[in-house]
């Protein structure tokens, strides 16, 4: 089969197009600033249980809820203030700190993104990229099913699902991931339908490898690019659908740490206590634009046509 | 044969591009002169700098390309040191390009009419005056009688400066020039041509539209940017022959830029041989075949087969392109060179005039 | 397409009644109104006695006579009623910010590809993604924080922050389309119309916030494609204009997918944006449907997944025939 020569070369010819993305991307200020910002908030997820202590979560205050506490900023004569240890960010309906919160909330916004986005890019790519492999009545299965929830409009899918299942972290996984999953097969349907008239993949069959692995060694391996683009872009999406749900009163219990339900808490006090809404919706944004910067920044430089 | 006067001159003209494996010295002090009413042609191999140079004279280069030095002199002006719209002026009147692959090149979603009409409407004033000029003689201007008008209105500037023509009478003169600057490229047809979008016509078609795209604009010089490239052998022919005719209509000098010698044969009065960003040699058309004197023309005479001599392998030239990014030292054929010398490795040979009307770039002569 | 519509209703259907959560079906055909002795009669009509399959075939031909049942919690009122007197509102929201997207959006990416890497290009890469990364809700909430609470505590004249009509209004003008702005207009009342208009533009800015973003990228990747060309280079070399180039041979051509774009994301706001509606208690299907899943309206749910679904599936068709207009290449 492939000779260890081969494969070496093929391994250095991915590292020294690895060196000229990494370099490509170094060149756009936003994108560098992106990845800091992404990274800096992965390593904060990844560190957040040690940072603040997660029992907080569960000590409730309602003397000093929906209060402030800082020096600096002054909110306007409906803020209450309160005294005692300084909350920066203010406290929730709670009584708990909201920066604490919202630290503590990263770890399962982020898990949550990253679930999702690889289950639904996983299952979307594979079952597209073998459906538009066979092609015939499979394909035509897959693309008709993907139509159909294509067809569904916004997240009516998964609060409908949500709704019947009950309100677990588990049943809202599955609910956002029945929504996310489409877009990935028609990327992958796109990639393979043309990847598949090329010309190595001729050679390839005539070399004797079986479809499997001209599909997943081969086809996907050139693929890949769009799809990473999408799954990057897709991260922060994830995260504004999964707190949006959480948002509308999804969440499985209602002091949960979590952006989007730390924000709902704030609907009812939006005059007198706007930084409930406020933080962790700019929480959310700085997260999200900065998945969306490095997304739109690979996407420039992963385009085929530019790299020479 | 008279020598007639120089109409574009290219003195020693440097160019790179940015990219990101390193610069790449496309072009190192490149030479040339181009008479007015003469055909030249620029031949070498893909990647030697014939189209740079063109589209450096033109203002057409990618936004990675930078002019390290020299000159490009136009009519005695220093394009070089023009600004963007003065530029953008001289392709509207004095320069136009009709390039290689009609397919690429035509605007997909808009027809021909649109495509060509924007081309004349570019001088409102000259169709203006064609527009008097048709209705003080009374009958339909032809390409020819549009075309001598241009030489006229260089001295008859300020005659007739108030016009009573509308903007209806532009547009009916722009539409009436189209068809009859398809009838000179020899389209059947032009009111349906003018009506099809690209993709509907055929590449001979494509073509020759083109060119009249070139000709709309009454040019001075007229560049052509492998033009037969694209097309099969047989249309290849026609379009060539009709530049030939053409040659006697227009009073342009033409830039022939092509990788075909047989080509250049056909069409060229001089020929400026070109390899990687330099120019080895430039003479007449009928010198350079009966006498060569680079190495590297006299090689690519004897690489094309002769029909009529039977032989049992091909001749090539013996290595490969030079890297641009790491070129050879001094000339850059050295490598490849039966005659290399000791010089040649460490300086530039410089093109220098040997014989009469005959330029070398090359220690063999100097 | 068909297909699509049944496969989509069959997902909802067999959802909103074949779950052991699912609420009883049965008191979506009735009314305070009913009399207990028709009870019955409703149940065998419907075919609540039969199994889960057989009775999509019973909902199937309700659908087909219009009949879809009742909304126990908009009064009683029947589905239809409840779905279609809405709807109004949520094509005047769609609308106003499709228009505003397009106007914003198209701009901001036109610049963005024609000073590609500049400057302007970082910007209005920033504010692109900026609307896309920002929550529907928390915008909404900030634009009403400033617009209508902050203004007013500043004395400055303040945007309301909710409904799509002030209560002295309601019901002065004749409903002939249901959409105050046009209704506004078409009966020559002035003050009817601004006010609707003042309603309209803070959700309508919200929504519109977050997809120029999108579509003044997609504008943005379609154009510098565009520019690469041969014959833009061959347009430049004719001695045109660079801002010829650029609107009358570069724009046709980028602006394809760009308006397939559109077209689908109109559509989709026709659904009706759920979490702005919401956040701005707009009388659309959007909230109507929010509202109808926290009650399990089972009714209501299928209504408008149906012909939300039926929309969008209608929208990729008209898109697919507009590309042959658009671009005289393709043909069918």
């Amino acid at each position: 089969m492939t000779s260890k020569r081969v494969r070496t070369s093929e391994l250095q010819a991915t590292i020294a197009d690895l060196k000229f993305t990494l370099y490509m991307l170094s060149k756009n200020p936003l994108v560098v600033i992106g990845s800091a910002i992404s990274i800096f908030f992965v390593v904060l997820a990844l560190v957040a249980n040690l940072i603040v202590d997660p029992a907080v979560a569960n000590q409730f205050d309602f003397q000093r809820s929906y209060a402030w506490n800082n020096p600096v900023i002054n909110w306007g004569p409906l803020a209450k203030t309160v005294g005692g240890t300084t909350h920066p960010l203010g406290t929730d309906g709670y009584g708990r700190d909201l920066l604490q919160m919202m630290i503590l909330s990263l770890p399962l916004d982020l898990r949550m993104a990253f679930v999702i986005v690889t289950a639904s890019a996983t299952f979307g790519i594979v079952i597209g990229a073998i459906a538009a492999y066979a092609g015939g009545i499979l394909d035509e299965a897959v693309l008709r099913i993907t139509d159909i929830f294509f067809a569904f409009p916004g997240l009516v899918l998964a609060l409908v699902f949500a709704a019947l299942f009950g309100k677990t972290i588990d049943t809202l996984t599955i609910a956002v991931l029945l929504v996310w999953w489409p877009p990935y097969v028609r990327l992958i349907r796109g990639q393979v339908l043309a990847e598949k008239e090329k010309a190595y993949v001729e050679a390839l069959r005539a070399m004797g490898a079986g479809h499997l692995r001209i599909l997943f060694r081969h086809i996907l391996v050139n693929s890949i690019y769009p799809l990473l683009v999408q799954a990057t872009l897709d991260i922060g999406g994830v995260i504004l659908t999964f707190s949006a749900l959480m948002f509308l009163g999804f969440s499985p219990t209602p002091a949960l740490p979590e952006l989007g339900n730390l924000a709902s808490e704030g609907i009812t006090h939006v005059f007198d206590a706007p930084w409930l809404i406020l933080f962790p919706g700019l929480t959310i944004i700085l997260i999200s634009l900065a998945f969306n910067l490095v997304g739109d920044g690979l996407r420039d430089v992963l385009d085929p046509r530019l790299r020479r | 044969m008279t020598k007639n006067r120089t109409i574009l001159a290219v003195h020693d003209l440097r160019v790179n591009f940015h990219t990101y494996r390193g610069e790449v010295k496309a072009l190192n002090g490149v030479n040339l002169k181009l008479y007015e009413r003469e055909v030249l042609s620029l031949v070498g191999e893909s990647g030697c700098g014939k189209s740079v140079t063109a589209l450096t004279t033109l203002g057409l280069l990618p936004e990675n390309a930078y002019v390290i030095g020299g000159e490009i002199n136009f009519k005695g002006e220093n394009l070089l040191k023009k600004s963007k719209d003065e530029i953008r002026d001289l392709r509207v009147n004095e320069i136009a390009t009709v390039f290689q692959d009609p397919m690429t090149f035509l605007n997909p979603v808009l027809t021909m009419k649109d495509q060509l009409e924007e081309v004349f409407m570019l001088d409102e004033n000259a169709l203006k005056k064609a527009a008097a000029i048709q209705r003080s003689q009374g009958k339909p201007l032809t390409y020819s009688e549009f075309l001598s008008e241009k030489t006229k209105q260089e001295s008859e500037r300020k005659v007739k400066s108030d016009l009573k023509v509308s903007s209806g009478d532009v547009k009916k003169m722009a539409k009436h020039l189209c068809i009859e600057v398809l009838r000179v490229v020899k389209l059947p047809d032009p009111e349906r041509i003018l009506k099809e979008y690209p993709f509907e016509l055929s590449g001979g078609m494509r073509q020759r539209c083109m060119i009249a795209m070139a000709l709309a604009r009454r040019p001075s010089i007229f560049v052509a940017d492998e033009i037969t490239t694209a097309l099969d052998v047989t249309v290849q022919a026609q379009i060539l022959h009709l530049l030939r005719e053409l040659r006697d209509t227009i009073d342009a000098s033409t830039i022939m830029i092509t990788h075909d010698l047989a080509v250049a044969a056909e069409i060229a009065d001089r020929i400026a041989v070109m390899y990687a960003g330099e120019v080895a040699e430039v003479s007449s058309t009928r010198e350079i075949f009966r006498a060569p004197l680079h190495p590297y023309t006299e090689l690519l005479m004897r690489a094309v087969p002769n029909v009529k001599k039977p032989t049992e392998s091909l001749e090539t030239i013996p290595g490969t392109v030079p890297d641009m990014i790491d070129p050879p030292s001094g000339c850059r054929f050295h490598p490849r060179c039966p005659f290399a010398m000791g010089i040649c490795v460490k300086v530039s040979p410089r093109l220098e005039e040997v014989i009469k009307d005959h330029q070398v770039a090359c220690y063999l002569y100097s | 397409m068909v297909f699509v519509l049944l496969g989509v209703s069959i997902i909802v259907f067999t959802l909103s009644r074949g779950f052991p959560s699912a609420i009883n079906p049965l008191g979506q055909y009735i009314t305070p109104k009913t009399r207990p002795e028709d009870i019955e009669q409703i149940k065998k009509i419907h075919g609540f006695d039969q199994p889960l399959p057989i009775q999509y075939f019973y909902w199937l031909r309700d659908v087909f006579r219009g009949d879809w049942g009742y909304s126990f919690w908009a009064q009683g009122l029947p589905t239809n009623e409840v779905f279609f007197s809405r709807f109004p509102y949520t094509v005047e929201l769609a609308i106003a910010s499709v228009i505003l997207t397009v106007v914003i959006g198209l701009p901001l990416g036109i610049i963005s590809a024609i000073r590609n890497n500049k400057i302007p290009d970082h910007i209005s890469r920033i504010i692109a993604l900026t609307g896309y990364s920002t929550p529907a809700y928390w915008f909404g909430f900030i634009l009403q924080l400033v617009f209508f609470y902050y203004f007013f505590l500043w004395g400055l004249p303040h945007l309301p922050s909710s409904l799509a009509l002030s209560q002295a209004f309601e019901g002065t003008v004749p409903q002939v389309t249901g959409i105050p702005v046009l209704d506004g207009l078409l009966a020559g009342n002035l003050g009817y119309t601004m006010d609707a208009l003042a309603h309209l533009i803070l959700p309508a800015v919200s929504l519109a916030f977050i997809s120029l973003g999108y579509l003044a990228r997609i504008i943005r990747a379609s154009m510098l494609e565009v520019l690469r060309q041969d014959y833009i280079t061959m347009a430049r070399s004719k001695g045109l204009k660079e801002r010829v180039v650029i609107y009358r041979h570069a724009l046709k051509n980028a602006l394809i997918p760009a308006v397939t774009l559109t077209g689908l994301f109109f559509a989709g706001l026709l659904g009706g944006a759920m979490i702005t509606e919401y956040v701005f208690a707009w009388p659309g299907v959007g909230r109507a449907s929010l509202l109808a899943i926290n009650q399990q309206d089972t009714n209501f749910i299928m209504l408008y997944t149906l012909v939300t679904a039926a929309i969008i599936v209608m929208a990729n068709l008209v898109v697919d025939v507009a590309y042959v207009f658009l671009d005289p290449r393709i043909k069918y």
